[in-house]
């Protein structure tokens, strides 16, 4: 651990070299009369009126940051950005024993959290789209399924320390969980000593009837009254850009901490470019603007859900069964056998369904070792809509070929 | 002298050398890259391709939901007479949808290809040598995928001394030992490392890691020539270890001496085989740091343990890096990025230049050290009083105290050099960055350092 600390040790001395009349010669960072670009602009859409773009430049000061390195945690203006975001949604104040780091996306930020606070051999509890852990359906997570296990937990082994949960849009389930069930989550988390991971990449893209809940990150502060149990991931993969790899977390500052110490050893930080450009994009547009962009993503999905359930209707009816998504881009549905039995998604999937021209996701691939599952997960993100039409055609016909070779005929 | 590859060796039989096999590299993954196993997903994608297939697969958001139009790009490019000549390029459509969506893990094609290219070029190597190129997100992120990929708790890793203090944190988390071999003006000092290995106490395992910073060392400034590179290479052979050629100021070498080839490029000429060499370059020192972009060249399996534990986390380097990048090297054309490196290299050595005028006017006699060739940093011994150890050996004076308890109160701000070695050794040396500072800053810093130097001596 001696080595991990002095490893950050030139960016440990960096907050010295703002000592006003200091001089430093500490780090090797490049000078920015070698690097070749002189200006970086964009026009991007108004989201408060279609037929407007806005004309939106990153220049001077901010240029000259975005091509440098820059912060562990994340760029300032990026950075208080965010901290306002955080508050408009999930009501949570700076300055109260929380803070915000950026990461190369929110998988980035998650894969150091766990590597952070989990130890090999260590139980995570995860939700499961089958019986396999923590059960899920669809009202989400099923707490009563989470308080048993938390209850019957074997006195000689130890407690998990983590529960990891995906409350809106669950990947691959669609499903996302009630307000209820968050509240009674949250009373879990504070009986039985855990952190909850929320990973929640899918919030903007909630598009049910019901008003959106709460995240976990404002119901503990609001519902169980202390903070400090609840780590939140957010993305921009899904509402600005896949590309641009740019994810946050938010939660208690010796969390971060850690997570931080992670990244100053490897990918160093985010790009300091696309944090400057996301910047001037999410300033110019302001809180409105974004929830206007919100609004604008979440109808564009949830139009997207409706052609694909339309279709699945019409060709899938009676073939196989789901429940209705109400955020995200999956729809998880199982497919039926004749017999009542069990039936196995993969084979019929990567054979039949392959051969007649249509890709989906046996749900084996979210199963613990590969289990045969039943289920399979379509993303309904990209496909237009007459290729809707004709995907799940083509996938009723291989469910009635596999029928077919079951019963012989 | 712009980077071509010189020998000075007549070049090994014309026919392909051998190439080391996927067994060679399956025997020495770590642990957790051998059970590191894809995700189905991944392997489904392959599929995506066919012709009339429907894919209901990813969960790729829809680009209509990506808010940006176009992205303008002011870029200064070398002139054919020396000038900068700026131009502004614009990425749009499908260019700017590659630049918004998910990408895969080894990076996008068009800037892989561009830099297979380069590297058959500036290296020599030719294609169908079981080599391939994988962008990440800058190539600090790669060696960290690297040092995992290959060494498991307990391995002893050979490292430079002293070395770049943020590679040996991953090591250390890792739970490596190490060797460290001291280097002089020619570089890692091969001799020494052929002592070590020649002595090896046959019943511990091997290193089969040597971690290597050829050019401008960070942070000794010293770059190897090309008689210790042959020398390491043949070590690496009879010992089997695998060298991990760390080359981010690869582009930024302005010596007297011609440019040495790059190991990668020799270990086929000077060995018969390939397959040894894991390269590691970066565009942060010739394009923008801030684009967090760098590249690994090197044996396709390595390359594929290395881009599934990506896939984990960082999963890609940012689309849009990549897209700026190559839109700036297709602008260039190799050509032109080689004239711009060699801009790049003139503008550091000129700040060395400085630097180094301002060392010899006020730190002669209270300091020592000498001029680096490449990179952007000079190496200093301050003529610290040195102490004695518990075994009465006298030992170096100690520039950490000297630099937080005296020299930042005076000013001045350095890197203390305990920082780069793995042993924990005290040490009078500091690294000192020339790449910022203007003329007046870096005379004024230098008097500064010397003088509270000068007081520390005489106190």
């Amino acid at each position: 651990m001696a080595q991990q600390t002095l490893s950050s040790v030139i960016r440990g001395l960096f907050p010295l070299e703002k000592t006003p009349g200091l001089i430093s010669l500490l780090a090797g960072k490049p000078n920015p009369s070698t690097f070749p670009f002189t200006s970086l602009s964009f026009k991007a859409r108004s989201p408060t009126n279609p037929d407007e773009e806005l004309d939106l430049t990153v220049d001077g000061d901010e240029l000259k940051a975005g091509l440098q390195y820059s912060d562990t945690a994340g760029t300032k203006p990026l950075i208080d950005w965010l901290f306002g975001l955080q508050e408009r949604y999930h009501g949570r104040v700076r300055g109260e024993g929380w803070r915000i780091s950026v990461g190369s996306g929110s998988q980035d930020l998650i894969y150091k959290a766990v590597e952070a606070f989990v130890n090999p051999g260590d139980p995570v509890l995860v939700e499961s789209p089958v019986y396999a852990w923590v059960e899920t359906d669809a009202h989400g997570i099923c707490s009563t399924s989470l308080r048993s296990i938390l209850e019957n937990w074997p006195a000689e082994k130890p407690k998990p320390k983590v529960l990891y949960t995906v409350p809106y849009g669950c990947n691959p389930t669609g499903m996302t969980a009630t307000l209820e069930r968050r509240k009674e989550v949250l009373q879990l988390a504070k009986e039985h000593n855990f952190l909850i991971l929320e990973d929640d990449p899918y919030f903007y893209l909630y598009y049910g009837t019901a008003p959106r809940y709460p995240s976990y990150f404002n119901l503990e502060e609001t519902y169980l009254g202390e903070t400090g149990r609840v780590l939140r991931f957010d993305s921009f993969s899904k509402i600005l850009s896949a590309g641009i790899r740019i994810g946050f977390a938010s939660g208690p500052t010796p969390l971060l901490n850690a997570i931080d110490m992670h990244t100053a050893t490897s990918n160093l930080q985010s790009s300091s470019l696309t944090q400057a450009i996301a910047a001037t994009l999410l300033n110019a547009w302001g809180y409105d603007g974004f929830q206007a962009h919100i609004d604008q993503v979440s109808a564009f999905y949830r139009e997207k859900r409706d052609i694909f359930e339309k279709g699945m209707k019409k060709h899938l009816a009676g073939l196989a069964e789901w429940d209705t998504p109400e955020a995200g881009m999956f729809f998880w549905f199982k497919l039926l056998t004749k017999d009542g039995s069990e039936g196995d998604s993969k084979a019929i999937i990567e054979t039949t369904a392959f051969n007649r021209g249509v890709l989906a996701l046996p749900g084996t691939a979210f199963l613990p070792n590969g289990r045969k599952t039943a289920y399979v997960r379509a993303s309904f993100s990209l496909t237009p809509e007459e290729d809707v039409d004709v995907a799940l055609g083509r996938l009723r016909e291989a469910i009635l070929d596999a029928h077919k070779e079951a019963t012989g005929a | 002298m712009s980077p071509q590859p010189q020998s000075t060796e007549a070049p090994a039989a014309a026919s392909r050398p051998t190439i080391l096999p996927v067994q060679f590299y399956e025997d020495r993954l770590s642990v957790s890259a051998s059970a590191r196993k894809p995700s189905p997903l991944w392997e489904l994608f392959s599929a995506e391709s066919n012709p009339g297939l429907l894919s209901l697969l990813a969960g790729k958001p829809h680009p209509d939901t990506f808010p940006f139009e176009y992205i303008h790009l002011g870029v200064r490019s070398p002139g054919a007479a020396g000038e900068q000549v700026t131009k502004e390029l614009t990425i749009k459509d499908e260019e700017l949808h590659v630049a918004m969506q998910y990408g895969m893990a080894p990076g996008e094609k068009e800037l892989r290809d561009w830099l297979t290219t380069l590297t058959e070029r500036v290296h020599s190597r030719g294609l169908n040598e079981g080599w391939r190129v994988s962008i990440g997100a800058g190539s600090q992120d790669l060696l960290y995928k690297a040092f995992n990929a290959l060494l498991n708790p307990g391995d002893t890793v050979i490292v430079e001394g002293p070395t770049y203090p943020g590679a040996t944190p991953i090591m250390t988390a890792l739970g490596c030992k190490y060797v460290s071999i001291d280097v002089d003006n020619d570089g890692i000092i091969a001799s020494d490392l052929e002592k070590v290995l020649d002595n090896w106490d046959s019943s511990k395992p091997k290193p089969k890691v040597v971690y290597t910073i050829p050019f401008g060392s960070n942070p000794a400034g010293v770059t190897a020539s090309y008689e210790r590179r042959v020398k390491m290479l043949k070590l690496a052979k009879k010992h089997d270890f695998i060298i991990l050629e760390d080359d981010p100021y690869y582009f930024l070498y302005y010596g007297d001496r011609p440019r040495p080839p790059s190991y990668f490029s020799l270990e086929g000429k000077i060995l018969g085989e390939v397959g040894r060499v894991l390269r590691f370059d970066s565009f942060s020192k010739v394009m923008a740091a801030g684009l967090r972009l760098g590249w690994l060249t090197g044996p396709d399996r390595l390359l594929g343990a290395i881009e599934a534990h990506s896939m984990i986390n960082v999963v890609q380097a940012s689309s849009i890096s990549q897209i700026l990048a190559i839109k700036v090297l297709k602008e260039w054309g190799i050509d032109g990025f080689l004239k711009h490196v060699q801009n790049a290299a003139n503008f550091y050595k000129r700040r060395r230049d400085v630097m180094a005028a301002a060392l010899d006017r006020h730190m002669k006699g209270i300091a020592e050290w000498t001029q680096p060739d490449a990179a952007m940093f000079f190496w200093i011994k301050l003529k610290l009083p040195a102490s004695v150890d518990l075994q009465n050996v006298e030992i170096d004076g100690d520039s950490t105290t000297f630099i937080r308890s005296k020299a930042i109160d005076r000013g001045v701000l350095v890197l203390p050099g305990a920082t780069s070695f793995v042993d924990g050794r005290q040490t009078a040396r500091v690294r000192v960055s020339f790449s910022l500072l203007s003329d007046e800053a870096t005379e004024e810093a230098i008097k500064r350092l010397a003088t509270v130097l000068t007081e520390e001596i005489h106190s």
